[in-house]
């Protein structure tokens, strides 16, 4: 299977024999979105200027000169389109993204695979290989490692699992990005934590608000609050939206008075009356680290018409492992899960297979604290109730053992560097 | 209005300063390294003034270079290494990296060489301090944070302006200073001209490009805050500049008077005499070893990350070893490497400290050239390519430089080549 390494640079001549000039670079047509985008044009370098030469002229690709299958004078010249990716100018040395692997590598080659006589883009190489036949030692490197009884590293990676950096993308392309989008949120973190600042800028641009929100979730509150840096309010204030009211409270801590204020008063009404109540609460206590959204009906209510209304209201609520009992005027009473909610007669009134013995926490409860409780009962969310019995939020699991447990997993703002 | 609110768009605009202040003032420090002191005490010694007509022209150099390389940093978002692996490919990415590495690791041996000779004034000998001092280098960048680390290394370098102070109580005869500013006198001996190779290596090193570009990136500067970033270039350039100056200016109105020349730190530690008398010694010796502990801390990390973001090789002092094998690999060789060179037994660790510059200025050319390329790429620039006013300029110097370059190595080959001028 040839690569692009060892095409550049060969001599091509036309059917007379007469030499037109040196292979430049390739173009890959990534019109119709397949998963390996045909070869469709050669670019050679003359003397004077460069010739875009279609590769139906091309008689013979993988021979030591690259012969066309006419006169030069009855070539006609490529014509470049929208969808025109060159290989060596757009792809080769730069760094994209392994969609795969879930990090930021660099192409050291590229490998063409030839079918029913038509070459299409293969294999992007990122290993060591790669690296040693760009500098012309590939086999030199196989023996010397093979005497060692090892080989070379050889990481080749599909090209439909790879993504090219939105920075990197030639401004006539049109490259369809869903692969990013379709990444979990956590993996996104990962390969932003990679990338430089203006290329996860760039990257950020291209997600959707809610996507956004959810890859912010997934770094820490100092590393979100510098890639929202440059970007404009309305769209961070967009964001703070879709994010849970205790992440966006976090991410407001870390920016300056001024601009969370600005921030707030572009949020919708209800949204930022919630986040600032979390915000009126110490960082490190149960009121802090709370979320507002938690799901609680009426005693009265049965299980049929909790289960109604869980399906109008949960898409609002984060998560809804339990289900809080309130009376009228907001005291916690009871809670229930989903699993003693399904199994109920639709007919039972909740008041009568919920539980009264509630585990709470109050407001200024230590994280410690929290964490030793949702340890003890096993219990995925802590409601957090006032000295009255009032209920004001949940803490779920992950929140308060965030400290406990050093949350490794969360990227952390990339420092010295990286 | 009230006060407060005129007074905030200026607030603004030094807040903005500030925050953009960074890059530019610590690549200036890092200049003043135990290399650059070494010289510049050296040709204060041993020419008195004699150097001082060039340095203006170096300030302008060097304002030129390290604005090249903020432009690149601030336009394309991209280090050096970066630019050169995606614009000039993988054989010449190879190639200069390795001439960096190699010059790097000379670099590392002179600031453990400034290491050794600052704490040999305290009676300390190199075969404990240097393997102390690089195992202590080596954990405080794998453990500690780095932006603490630079904060109070650039703190400590306020100490360089001792040799402001150090320079004007020696009361020099400041016409006398003017006249020789003024006026060029070339002597074509090889002491001479090699110095000037090394004089011009040390302010521009090679590595600072690579190190001012990555920190720029990193701060993630955009072109609207590029008028702020200039400035931070300029003014760090000037200050290192001056604080040059001044050194030489001191070492020539206290040594060079007398006819002593610097053969050891020590030596040079006396032109501190006319601002801290007794303590000279004490002064110079902490300056030096800030000095030369800052850039010992940098060097080989700027090195090994310049190296795995060419090659596409995992890099992060915040990675596990296993992760990052080659990036801690070549940190933990530079240091090591490093440290062992200047244990060996050699004649004098002046001389090594000078030899590693003067390897700086001969390899300065290369990289100005791919620079030159990089800055003049319209597709890589857009609207930010060079001017043609600096492109001459740039081209003067690439040409100064080769020249000095080559003078220098046929001047070692044939001593007496050229009779005195």
């Amino acid at each position: 299977m040839p690569f692009v390494s060892e095409l550049t640079g060969k001599v091509v001549a036309d059917a007379n024999g007469a030499r037109v000039g040196r292979l430049d670079d390739l173009i890959a047509s990534t019109g119709g979105n397949l998963p390996h985008p045909p070869i469709v044009a050669l670019v050679v370098k003359r003397s004077r200027g460069t010739l875009l030469i279609p590769l139906c002229d091309i008689a013979v690709l993988l021979a030591p000169a690259i012969a066309l299958s006419k006169p030069i004078e009855s070539v006609a010249p490529y014509q470049p389109t929208e969808h025109d990716l060159y290989l060596v100018r757009d792809v080769l040395d730069k760094q994209i993204i392994d969609t795969n692997g879930m990090r930021v590598v660099r192409v050291n080659d590229l490998e063409l695979t030839r079918v029913n006589g038509r070459f299409y883009l293969a294999n992007v190489d990122i290993g060591g290989l790669g690296l040693m036949r760009r500098l012309g030692v590939a086999r030199t490197a196989e023996t010397v490692a093979g005497r060692f009884g090892r080989s070379v590293a050889s990481g080749m990676i599909p090209w439909d699992a790879v993504e090219l950096l939105p920075g990197n993308q030639p401004m006539r392309l049109k490259v369809p990005s869903d692969k990013i989008a379709d990444l979990h949120p956590a993996d996104l973190a990962e390969i932003i934590s990679d990338l430089s600042r203006a290329d996860s800028s760039k990257l950020l641009d291209s997600l959707d608000v809610e996507t956004l929100a959810d890859t912010l979730e997934e770094v820490e509150p100092d590393f979100q609050a510098s890639l929202i840096e440059t970007m404009p309010d309305e769209k961070v204030a967009d964001v703070l939206g879709e994010m849970a009211p205790d992440e966006a409270a976090d991410l407001l801590a870390e920016l300056s008075d001024d601009r969370s204020e600005e921030l707030l008063n572009l949020m919708d009404r209800d949204e930022a009356a919630g986040v600032r109540k979390l915000l009126s609460y110490p960082e490190d206590s149960a009121g802090g680290l709370m979320n507002s959204e938690y799901v609680a009906v009426r005693p009265d209510l049965t299980a049929a018409q909790a289960i109604a209304y869980l399906r109008e209201t949960a898409d609002e609520a984060g998560t809804i492992f339990y289900v809080y009992v309130i009376d009228e005027a907001d005291h916690l009473i009871g809670v229930f899960s989903l699993q003693d909610l399904v199994l109920a007669k639709p007919k039972t009134p909740v008041s009568e297979f919920m539980h009264k013995r509630v585990v709470t926490a109050s407001l200024l409860d230590s994280q410690d604290s929290l964490a030793q409780a949702i340890a003890k009962y096993s219990l995925l969310a802590l409601p957090v109730v006032d000295d009255e019995g009032k209920m004001h939020g949940i803490v779920t699991s992950d929140d308060a053992l965030d400290k406990i447990i050093p949350t490794a997993w969360k990227k952390r703002l990339p420092h010295m560097y990286r | 209005m009230t006060v407060s609110q005129r007074l905030r768009p200026l607030r603004m605009r030094l807040l903005m300063l500030l925050a953009v202040i960074g890059p530019g003032i610590i690549t200036a420090n890092v200049d003043n390294d135990a290399g650059g002191i070494t010289t510049y005490s050296v040709a204060g010694a041993h020419y008195g003034y004699g150097f001082l007509w060039m340095m203006p022209f170096v300030a302008l150099a060097l304002i030129i270079v390290q604005e090249m390389s903020a432009r690149l940093g601030v336009v394309t978002g991209k280090g050096l290494a970066d630019l050169i692996r995606e614009s000039l490919g993988v054989r010449l990415t190879a190639l200069i990296l390795g001439i960096f590495v190699f010059a790097n690791l000379a670099n590392t041996v002179s600031e453990f060489a400034g290491v050794a000779a600052s704490l040999e004034i305290f009676g300390i000998p190199k075969f404990i301090s240097v393997p102390v001092v690089a195992v202590i280098v080596w954990l405080l960048v794998v453990r500690a944070n780095y932006k603490w680390v630079e904060r109070v290394f650039l703190v400590a370098s306020a100490i360089y302006l001792t040799y402001i102070a150090s320079g004007v109580l020696a009361r020099p005869d400041w016409t006398h200073v003017a006249a020789q500013t003024l006026s060029p006198h070339v002597s074509l001996d090889a002491e001479y001209v090699t110095l000037a190779v090394t004089i011009i290596g040390t302010t521009i090193a090679p590595w600072m490009q690579f190190y001012q570009q990555s920190s720029i990136v990193d701060k993630g500067l955009k072109i609207t805050d590029y008028a702020y970033e200039r400035l931070d270039v300029v003014l760090g350039s000037l200050f290192a500049v001056v604080v040059a100056c001044f050194i030489m200016i001191a070492c020539a109105s206290t040594l060079f008077v007398h006819g002593l020349r610097i053969e050891s730190a020590g030596d040079a530690a006396r032109a501190l005499g006319p601002l801290a008398g007794t303590h000279a010694s004490t002064l110079f010796a902490l300056g030096l070893l800030n000095a030369s502990l800052f850039s010992a801390a940098i060097l080989p990390l700027s090195t090994a990350y310049v190296v795995c973001e060419a090659f596409g090789w995992e890099a992060g002092v915040d990675r596990s070893f296993g992760e990052a094998r080659i990036f801690f690999g070549i940190y933990t060789a530079l240091i090591a490497i490093g440290a062992a060179i200047v244990l060996l037994p050699l004649k004098s660790l002046v001389q090594t400290m000078l030899a590693s510059q003067t390897l700086n200025g001969v390899l300065l050319p290369i990289i100005l050239v791919v620079m030159l390329r990089l800055v003049n790429d319209r597709d890589l620039m857009g609207r930010w390519v060079n001017g043609r006013g600096i492109n001459v300029l740039s081209w003067v110097m690439v040409i100064a430089l080769i020249a000095l370059t080559v003078l220098l190595v046929l001047l070692s080959v044939f001593p007496g080549l050229v009779g005195p001028a």
